[in-house]
C-alpha cells in the first residue's frame, strides 16, 4: 500500500468533517462533523508516524492526546448544546442569532460627533 | 560669547532638587484626593507645602553659593520616560544660578501668597481647591523652571497654563470669568504651538530635547534653523507672557483671585517667556535677525502695556497693563543679547516683589471696599488702610524707579543697555524703554493719587451696602510687609558688587554694553523723564478730584479704555478676517475637503456597515470565513514561498 | 512498529527527568484547580464560595511567587524538551497571574447584584423555570467556575511555555474548555450567555481542529512536533516546503483565532457581548497575552529562520493590516459597549501583530510590554461595565451611558482612564506600548504598517472619545441605569488598574527594561 494513501484517506475525511460543519443546521450534527475533522487528524497523524517510522511514536502519542481531549470536548459541547435546547426547544444553529450586529444600521451622518447627543437623547 | 552647558550630576545636597517640586506636587495631590475631607486644614498644608519648597530652595541655594561660579550646575537625572531605542524622553532636573533665582521667586512669592490666601480666600467654600491649584500651579513653574530639557519644560509650560485656566476661571459662576479663562486658555494655545513646533524642530535638528545637545550644538548648527527655532520660541513667551500680539488675555485674566493676579498674572507665570528666551540664549545668540524681533516685540508691548495701564480704571486692569510693559522691559532687554540678558532676569525678579506687592495691596483695598475694583470709588483710602499705604506706595516707588528703590536698578540698567544696543536701533529702543518709563510713572502715579488719596468717593455696592473700608488682618498684612521690604532692598543688593551680574553671567554671559550716551546723563535724563510723568499725573489727579464717573476723554484715552482696541484688532484681523476666510474655505470646504471628509466618513461608515453585514450571528457562516481565512493562508504562503 | 524496534534495544524503562521547580508556576495553578474539585466535592454548600475564592486567590498568588522565584534563572527547555522556561515565559506567565488576581476579584464580586454573583445559579436550570426559582431562592451558587476558572489559568500558564505542539494543544484545550463554559452561565441574559457559549464552543473546536491538522503537516514535515526540531529541519530542508507552510498556515490561523485576528475573529463581537462581563474581562486580557505568546513562540523558535521568516512574515503582515481595519471600521458603528470594547480588542490584536510580525527583540520587547498594559486596561474597562446596571443586568446600550459622569464621576473617569489610553493619549501606558511597537516596527523596516496602524489609531480615538463625551458632556437620562457600590476589593482593583495605567505611561522605564531584559532570552 502507498504509503500517501491514509494521507489522501485523511484529507478526505477532514473535508467532510468540514462540509458538515458547514452544511449542517442542527447543532448535534455540526458536533458530529467536528468529530471526524479530529479523527482525520488522527488518521494523518498516526500514518505520519508509520511513514516516517517515529522511534518515539510521537504521532501515535498525539493521537491519544487527541481522543482524550476530543472526549472532553464532546462532552462539553452536548452540554452546551442541550443547554441550549432546553431553552429553545431547538438545536437549530440557524436560529442562534441574538447575537449579531443589530439589524438597524447605522448610518454615516451618525457617525458625527455633533449627533451623538441627537443618538443619545433619542 | 555664549557659555558651555556642562551640567555635573546632581549628588549630596543638590539631589534634593526633585523634592523642590515633589512637595507642591504631593500638595496637590493630598488636596485633589482627599476632596472635602481635607476642608478643615487644605490650607494649611497648601501652606506648608510652598514653605517647605522654599526652605528647600533656599538649602539649594545656599550650597550653590558654597561652590565656585563654575560649579554650579547640577543635573539631577530622575528617570527616562521612553526609553525606546531610536528614541528618549527623560525627566531629569537642571539646577544653576538661573534655575534657582527662579525657584527662590516662585517658592518665595508664591509661599508669601500662600499665607496672603489663608485670610484672603477664608469666606470662600472652594479654598480647599484653590490651595490645591495654587500647589499645582507651583508644581507646574518649577518643572518649567527646573526641567532639563525642552520636552520636559513643554509639560512644565503646559501645567502652568492648566493651572492658570483653573484658577482664572475660579469663580466659575461669574460667566466673566468662564469666558476669561477660556481665553487665557486660547490664546496661550497659539503660542504653545510655537513652543511645540519648536521643540519639535530642535528634536529633528539636534536629535535631542535636552539643554545639553541643544546649546551645546547650536553655535554650529545652520543659521536658519536657529532663527526659525527662536522666532518660535518667542511665540511662544510671547502666549504665555503676553507680548504684543498675544497680549489680550492677561487684562481678562484678572476676573482670577486676586492673589492668582499677583502670583500667576504679575511675578511668575507670564515671566516664564523671558526665563525661555534667557534659557536658550545659545540660540539666539546665533541669531542677530531672531534678537531684533524679540526686542522690537518688547519695546511695542512695553508701550502697550504702559497706555493701557494709563485709561484703566480698574485697579487691577491697570496693574495688568503695567504688568504687560513691565515684562516688555525683560523680553527688550532678553532681545539685547549678552547685554541684556541679565537685567532680563534681574528686572523680573525685581519686579515679582514690587508687582505682587502692589497686587496684594490691590487686593488689600478691594477687600476693605466690598470687592469694588472701580478707582473712582475709592479716594482717601490711606488713613484708612495705613499699612496697606505705606507697601503699596514702597511699591509705586520702586516700579518708577525712583532711587534707591529696587525698580530704579534694574530699569535703569535695561534703558542704558537699550541705547547701548547702538545704531539707529538702539536709539530707537532706547527712547522707546525712557517712553514707557514716563508713561509708567504717570499711570502709577495716578493709581496712587486715586486710590489714597483726595476725597471719599466711595459708593455703596450693588445691595446697599456702605464700603467700611479697614485694614485688612495680619497675615493678610505680613505678605505684604515682606514683599515691600524687597521692592525696597533688592535692587541694591543685587547691584552691590555687581552681584547679580557675577552670578548669572556663567549661565548667560555677560558684555559690558556702551552707550552713546554718558550713563550719568543718561541716570539724570531717567529722573528728570519719570518726574514729569508724576508730575503731569500730579496736575491731572492730585491737583483736581477724578469724577467718579469716567469722562468722555479723549480719542486717545477711549482707545486705550479698550485695551487700544486689542480685541477689537482680534476681532478685526483674526475674528472678521477669519470669517471671511472661512467662508471662503467654507466654499471649498462643500465642494471638496468636506466631499472627501464625508466621503471618507461616509465610506467608512458604508463599509462599516458593509462589514456588518458579515457579523450576521450566523455561526456556520463564521465557521466559512474562517475556513476561507485558513485557505487564503495557505495560498499566500505557498505563493510568497514562489 | 517503530514503538517495538525501541522497545527491544532499550532493556529497562527510563524515567523522563522532570523538572518540577520550573514547572511549579503551572503545577500549582493545577493544583489548586484540582483542590477546588475536591472542595465542589466535599464542602458544605454555604462555605464553598468563600473557600473557593480563597482558594484559587491563594493559588494564583503562590504560582506568581513561583515565578517570581524562577525569574533570574538561566532559559532552559525543561521536561524533554516540552516545556520552555525563559525571560519571555516568565514575564507573560506573571503577567497573567497578575491579570487573573484582578479578574477573580471582579468575577467573584457579589455586592454590585444584591449579593450574588455575574453566575447562574444553576447552569443547568432553565432560566424561569420552577427549578431556577428555588435554586436562586435557596442561594445557590455556581462555585464550580472558580476551579474551572484555575484550570484555564493553567492553560494560559502552559500555552506560551509550549516548545512542542502536542504540549501547546493541550494548553490551549486546558485554557479554552472551560472558558467555553463558563461564558455560558450568566445570571442575567442567559439566553445570549447561552447562544455565546454554543458559538464560541463550534468555533474553538472548529479552529482547534485546524490547529491540529496543521501539527499534523508539519509533524509530517519534520518528524518531530518539537518547535526546535522543526526550527532545524526549517534551516535545513531536506523536503519540499509545501507540506511545512500548509501546515504553518493550518496551525497559525488556530491561534490567530485565540488572539481575535481578521478573518478569524468573528466570534469576537458576539462572545464577548453574550458572555458574563467579569468573565469576558478575563478572556479579553488573559486569554489574548497566552494566545500571543504562543504565536512568539511557534514564529520565532520554530520559524525563526530567515528563509521562513522570509514567507510568513509578509502574510502575516497583511493579516495585521486586515485585522487594523475590520477592528477599527467596525467598531466606529457600536452601539454597544461590550461590542465596541470587543472589536477595540480586534484593533489591539493587530497593533500587536505589528510587533510581532517586526521579529526584532526589540519588537518582542514592546509586545510584552504592550501584553500587561493592553490586558490591565480592558480588564479594568469591563469591570466597569459591571457596575451600571439596568433591572435585566448591565446596561451596555451606549445611549444608556449618558450623562454617566454627573451621576457617578468616579467610575466614569476611571473608565475615562482606559479609554484614553486606549486612544493613545500621552501619559497613559498604552501609549508608550504603540510608540514602543511603532518605533520596533519603523526600526524593522516596516513603515507601511506603522501608516496604517496610525490611521487607525486615528479612527480609533473617535469611537474611544466618543464614550467619553457621552458620559461627559451629555445630560443625563432621566431613568438611567443606577450604579452599583462595589466591594473594597473591586474598588481597590480598579483603582490599582486605572493607577497602573496612568503611572506606566508616566514612568515606564521599570517594565520597559524588565519586558526588554525578559525579550531577549528565548529558550531554544
Amino acid at each position: 500500500m502507498h504509503a500517501v494513501y491514509p494521507l489522501v484517506l485523511g484529507a478526505l475525511l477532514f473535508a467532510i468533517g468540514l462540509y458538515g460543519v458547514l452544511a449542517r443546521r442542527n447543532a448535534i450534527a455540526v458536533l458530529m462533523a467536528i468529530e471526524l475533522l479530529l479523527n482525520a487528524v488522527t488518521l494523518n497523524l498516526v500514518s505520519f508516524s508509520a511513514i516516517l517510522r517515529d522511534r518515539y511514536g510521537m504521532g501515535q502519542i498525539f493521537t491519544l492526546f487527541i481522543i482524550t481531549i476530543a472526549a472532553a470536548e464532546t462532552g462539553l459541547g452536548l452540554a452546551i448544546v442541550l443547554l441550549v435546547y432546553r431553552q429553545r426547544a431547538t438545536a437549530d444553529l440557524g436560529e442562534q442569532r441574538a447575537l449579531a450586529e443589530p439589524v438597524e444600521p447605522v448610518t454615516a451622518d451618525e457617525l458625527s460627533p455633533r449627533n451623538v447627543e441627537a443618538e443619545v437623547a433619542r | 560669547m555664549t557659555p558651555s552647558y556642562a551640567p555635573v550630576a546632581a549628588t549630596g545636597t543638590f539631589a534634593l532638587t526633585a523634592w523642590v517640586i515633589l512637595l507642591p506636587l504631593a500638595g496637590a495631590a493630598i488636596l485633589l484626593i482627599g476632596g472635602r475631607r481635607t476642608n478643615r486644614w487644605g490650607h494649611l498644608l497648601g501652606c506648608a507645602a510652598a514653605i517647605g519648597s522654599f526652605v528647600l530652595g533656599a538649602v539649594l541655594f545656599f550650597a550653590l553659593l558654597a561652590k565656585p561660579g563654575a560649579q554650579r550646575s547640577y543635573d539631577q537625572h530622575v528617570y527616562t520616560w521612553i526609553p525606546v531605542p531610536g528614541f528618549t524622553a527623560d525627566v531629569g532636573f537642571h539646577l544653576d544660578q538661573l534655575s534657582i533665582v527662579f525657584v527662590l521667586l516662585i517658592t518665595g512669592v508664591g509661599s508669601l501668597i500662600h499665607i496672603y490666601s489663608v485670610a484672603y480666600m477664608e469666606h470662600d467654600e472652594n479654598r480647599r481647591k484653590f490651595f490645591c491649584y495654587l500647589n499645582l500651579f507651583l508644581a507646574a513653574m518649577l518643572v518649567l523652571v527646573l526641567a532639563d530639557n525642552y520636552l520636559l519644560l513643554y509639560a512644565g509650560w503646559e501645567g502652568v497654563g492648566l493651572a492658570s485656566y483653573l484658577l482664572i476661571g475660579f469663580w466659575q459662576h461669574k460667566p466673566s470669568a468662564a469666558v476669561a479663562a477660556k481665553k487665557a486658555f486660547i490664546v496661550n494655545r497659539v503660542g504653545d504651538v510655537g513652543l511645540s513646533i519648536a521643540v519639535m524642530l530642535m528634536y529633528t535638528t539636534f536629535g535631542s530635547f535636552a539643554f545639553g545637545p541643544v546649546l551645546n550644538g547650536a553655535s554650529s548648527a545652520k543659521v536658519g534653523t536657529m532663527t526659525a527655532i527662536g522666532l518660535l520660541l518667542l511665540l511662544g513667551a510671547c502666549g504665555k507672557s503676553a507680548q504684543f500680539p498675544l497680549q489680550s488675555w492677561l487684562l481678562d485674566a484678572m476676573e482670577g483671585p486676586t492673589p492668582v493676579s499677583a502670583l500667576i498674572h504679575a511675578a511668575t507665570m507670564v515671566t516664564a517667556g523671558v526665563y525661555l528666551i534667557v534659557r536658550s540664549n545659545a540660540i539666539f545668540d546665533v541669531s542677530p535677525n531672531a534678537r531684533l524681533v524679540v526686542t522690537i516685540i518688547g519695546a511695542i508691548t512695553l508701550m502697550f502695556g504702559a497706555i493701557i495701564g494709563c485709561a484703566k480704571d480698574d485697579i487691577k486692569k491697570a496693574l495688568a497693563g503695567s504688568t504687560m510693559s513691565q515684562i516688555g522691559y525683560m523680553i527688550l532687554a532678553a532681545g539685547l543679547g549678552p547685554i541684556g540678558y541679565v537685567f532680563a532676569i534681574m528686572h523680573l525678579i525685581t519686579h515679582g516683589f514690587f508687582k505682587a506687592g502692589l497686587f496684594l495691596g490691590a487686593g488689600s483695598v478691594m477687600h476693605g471696599m466690598n470687592d469694588d475694583v472701580n478707582m473712582r470709588h475709592y479716594g482717601a483710602l490711606r488713613k484708612f488702610m495705613p499699612w496697606t499705604y505705606v507697601t503699596f506706595g514702597l511699591g509705586y516707588l520702586a516700579i518708577i524707579g525712583v532711587p534707591p528703590f529696587s525698580g530704579y536698578w534694574s530699569k535703569d540698567k535695561i534703558i542704558e543697555a537699550a541705547f547701548a544696543q547702538g545704531g539707529t536701533s538702539g536709539w530707537i529702543l532706547g527712547c522707546a524703554a525712557l517712553l514707557g518709563a514716563l508713561v509708567t510713572a504717570f499711570y502709577m502715579t495716578r493709581v496712587v493719587l486715586m486710590t489714597f488719596f483726595g476725597q471719599k468717593r466711595w459708593v455703596p455696592d450693588a445691595e446697599g451696602h456702605e464700603p467700611h473700608p479697614h485694614e485688612s488682618p495680619w497675615i493678610m498684612v505680613v505678605p505684604m510687609v515682606v514683599l515691600a521690604v524687597g521692592s525696597v532692598a533688592a535692587g541694591f543688593l543685587f547691584s552691590y558688587h555687581n552681584a547679580f551680574v557675577n552670578w548669572l553671567s556663567p549661565v548667560t554671559g555677560f558684555s559690558e554694553g556702551h552707550s552713546p550716551i554718558n550713563t550719568a546723563v543718561l541716570q539724570v535724563v531717567t529722573l528728570v523723564v519719570v518726574a514729569l510723568g508724576i508730575g503731569y499725573a500730579y496736575l491731572g489727579y492730585g491737583l483736581q478730584q477724578a469724577p467718579s464717573t469716567p469722562p468722555l476723554g479723549s480719542f486717545a484715552t477711549r482707545a486705550a479704555r479698550q485695551d487700544l482696541y486689542g480685541d477689537a484688532f482680534n476681532e478685526l484681523v483674526f475674528m472678521r478676517g477669519g470669517q471671511y476666510l472661512t467662508r471662503v474655505l467654507v466654499y471649498f470646504d462643500m465642494k471638496g475637503v468636506d466631499g472627501v471628509v464625508n466621503g471618507v466618513s461616509a465610506g467608512l461608515g458604508g463599509s462599516s456597515g458593509r462589514l456588518r453585514k458579515l457579523q450576521s450571528g450566523f455561526v456556520r457562516s463564521y465557521a466559512l470565513s474562517m475556513f476561507g481565512g485558513a485557505t487564503l493562508l495557505i495560498v499566500a504562503l505557498l505563493l510568497v514561498r514562489g | 512498529m517503530s514503538i517495538l524496534a525501541a522497545s527491544s534495544t532499550t532493556a529497562t524503562f527510563v524515567a523522563p527527568h522532570v523538572e518540577f521547580g520550573k514547572l511549579s508556576p503551572m503545577l500549582i495553578a493545577f493544583g489548586t484547580a484540582t483542590l477546588g474539585i475536591l472542595v465542589e466535592a466535599f464542602a458544605p454548600r454555604k462555605q464553598r464560595y468563600g473557600i473557593q475564592v480563597g482558594l484559587a486567590l491563594v493559588g494564583i498568588a503562590a504560582s506568581f511567587a513561583a515565578v517570581l522565584a524562577l525569574a533570574g534563572t538561566t532559559a532552559s527547555v525543561v521536561a524533554q524538551g516540552s516545556v520552555a522556561v525563559d525571560g519571555t515565559t516568565l514575564f507573560l506567565q506573571g503577567t497573567i497571574l497578575v491579570i487573573s488576581f484582578v479578574a477573580f476579584l471582579v468575577i467573584a464580586e457579589r455586592k454590585t447584584d444584591q449579593n450574588q454573583d455575574a453566575f447562574a445559579a444553576q447552569g443547568a436550570s432553565v432560566p424561569g423555570s420552577a427549578a431556577e426559582r428555588e435554586t436562586t431562592r435557596r442561594g445557590w451558587q455556581t462555585t464550580e467556575v472558580y476551579p474551572l476558572l484555575m484550570f484555564s489559568v493553567g492553560g494560559m500558564l502552559l500555552f506560551p511555555a509550549a516548545n512542542d505542539l502536542l504540549t501547546m494543544f493541550v494548553a490551549l484545550e486546558a485554557l479554552s474548555l472551560p472558558l467555553y463554559l463558563v461564558c455560558g452561565l450568566a445570571r442575567h441574559r442567559r439566553l445570549l450567555s447561552q447562544e455565546a457559549a454554543l458559538k464560541y464552543f463550534l468555533l474553538g473546536a472548529f479552529s482547534s481542529a485546524f490547529f491540529l491538522y496543521g501539527a499534523a503537516m508539519l509533524y509530517g514535515y519534520a518528524g518531530s512536533v518539537n518547535l526546535a526540531v522543526i526550527a532545524q529541519h526549517v534551516a535545513h530542508p531536506t523536503a519540499g516546503s509545501t507540506l511545512l507552510y500548509t501546515g504553518v498556515a493550518l496551525l497559525g490561523m488556530g491561534l490567530l483565532f485565540k488572539v481575535g485576528a481578521a478573518p478569524f475573529h468573528m466570534w469576537t463581537p458576539d462572545v464577548y457581548q453574550g458572555a458574563p462581563t467579569p468573565v469576558t474581562g478575563f478572556m479579553a486580557a488573559a486569554t489574548k497575552i497566552a494566545a500571543f505568546g504562543a504565536l512568539v513562540r511557534v514564529l520565532d523558535v520554530g520559524l525563526g529562520v530567515n528563509s521562513a521568516e522570509n514567507v510568513w512574515r509578509p502574510v502575516m503582515q497583511a493579516v495585521a493590516i486586515i485585522t487594523m481595519i475590520v477592528g477599527g471600521v467596525l467598531a466606529l458603528t457600536q452601539r454597544d459597549i461590550k461590542r465596541m470594547l470587543a472589536y477595540s480588542a480586534i484593533l489591539n490584536a493587530g497593533y500587536l501583530l505589528i510587533g510581532v510580525t517586526s521579529t526584532t527583540a526589540q519588537a518582542r520587547a514592546a509586545v510584552l510590554f504592550y501584553l500587561p498594559v493592553y490586558g490591565v486596561a480592558i480588564i479594568g474597562a469591563f469591570a466597569v461595565v459591571t457596575l451600571v446596571r439596568d433591572a435585566g443586568g448591565e446596561a451596555t446600550d451606549l445611549s444608556r451611558w449618558a450623562g454617566l459622569g454627573r451621576r457617578a464621576p468616579i467610575p466614569a473617569a476611571l473608565l475615562a482612564v482606559f479609554l484614553l489610553a486606549f486612544a493613545g493619549i500621552p501619559f497613559t501606558s498604552i501609549f508608550i506600548g504603540k510608540f514602543a511597537i511603532f518605533q520596533a516596527a519603523l526600526a524593522a523596516g516596516s513603515p507601511d504598517l506603522v501608516i496604517v496602524a496610525v490611521l487607525a489609531s486615528a479612527l480609533a480615538a473617535f469611537f474611544y472619545l466618543r464614550v467619553v463625551v457621552v458620559m461627559f458632556f451629555s445630560d443625563p437620562l432621566p431613568q438611567g441605569p443606577t450604579i452599583a457600590h462595589p466591594s473594597i476589593a473591586v474598588k481597590t482593583a480598579l483603582a490599582v488598574a486605572a493607577f497602573a495605567t496612568v503611572a506606566l505611561g508616566v514612568a515606564p522605564s521599570l517594565l520597559l527594561h524588565l519586558a526588554n531584559n525578559s525579550a531577549g532570552i528565548l529558550a531554544k
